[in-house]
């Protein structure tokens, strides 16, 4: 039973650790993406076709995170 | 949470029948529940089209096919988007209706009615089949050069060409897993939610919707990414002249 709450706190903070960091770089992305559009709007299309492509490789690893967890928590 | 719902993402759902030696889980129903809902759709919307469309329902369906071969255009040209659309358009609407198949009250707790893109198996099949549009149509478009890369400068072969193949494998991976985990999690959270406000305060219902409607979004730019990523390596497998 003890053993299961640690891991419990230990998954938390880990898909918390990697919230923060792929939130983080998701935002720089999308700052400098809208910045982007706003300086020249007639490259909106491309802009936010490349940007969900980055965001979706940021993304990605929360996500390796989180079936990791998954993964573990079989075991456990 | 018992321990079952972990183990759902991993092999697949409960077994619900056996076809000859192949197990058939309520992702799979539910699939083919959906193949046959958009497979009769669009039956009924193409049966007698006209090159000069009189009905409406041609007209929605040219209309959608239009949006995504312009869309695809922009990213391969017009001559592969027309090649690709019906590959790339199956995607987009087969992974945004499984997608949303998991938003209808009681997905994942009435046995054979499991969103499918919730389960690795389904998505990677799906990965699977950008894999080997890849490989196959860069062979048919460049024959050896489709290869070429790996071996791009010479010199450094060594390191170039095991990087190549790992990256080549990864693809499918992160491309099954990023769809998978976004609308597990999604199912996981809309439990939980459920579950604590059903045990613990009931004013946690509030929330429902919310997710719900974060949920909708999400699967829709789930779908699109899947989408985007195939279209971009497709197009990168057979692009002309550079790489």
């Amino acid at each position: 039973m003890m053993e299961a709450a640690i891991f419990a706190g230990i998954t938390i903070f880990a898909m918390a650790l990697a919230a923060i960091g792929s939130a983080t770089a998701q935002a720089r992305t999308a700052t400098e993406a809208m910045s982007a559009m706003a300086r020249q709007p007639e490259a909106a299309g491309q802009i936010q076709t490349a940007m969900m492509l980055a965001l979706a490789f940021m993304e990605a690893l929360t996500l390796f995170v989180f079936a990791t967890v998954f993964v573990l928590m079989g075991i456990f | 949470m018992s321990s079952s719902m972990y183990l759902a993402a991993g092999d697949g759902g409960k077994v619900l029948f056996h076809l000859g030696p192949l197990e058939v889980t309520g992702a799979l129903t539910t699939l083919w529940a959906i193949m046959a809902i958009l497979v009769l759709f669009f039956w009924w919307a193409t049966r007698d089209i006209k090159e000069m469309p009189e009905t409406g329902k041609q007209n929605v369906v040219e209309y959608i096919v239009e949006i995504f071969i312009g869309f695809f255009e922009g990213i391969m040209g017009r001559e592969r988007a027309v090649q690709f659309t019906p590959l790339l358009a199956t995607f987009f609407i087969l992974i945004l209706v499984s997608n949303y198949s998991g938003l209808i009250p009681g997905a994942g707790h009435i046995t054979g009615f499991i969103p499918p893109t919730s389960h690795w198996a389904v998505t990677g099949g799906l990965a699977t089949v950008t894999f080997l549009t890849v490989q196959y149509s860069g062979i048919r478009k460049k024959g050896w050069g489709h290869f070429k890369h790996y071996f791009e400068p010479i010199y450094l072969t060594p390191i170039m060409l095991p990087l190549g193949i790992i990256e080549e494998l990864i693809r499918p991976f992160s491309l099954s897993l990023r769809l998978f985990a976004n609308v597990f999690g999604g199912e996981m959270v809309l439990f939980a939610i459920a579950t604590a406000a059903y045990t613990m305060q009931p004013a946690l219902y509030v929330l429902l919707p919310v997710v719900m409607g974060l949920e909708l979004i999400f699967g829709f730019i789930q779908a699109f990414i899947f989408t985007l990523l195939s279209a971009v390596y497709i197009e990168a497998a057979t692009a002309e002249g550079h790489h």
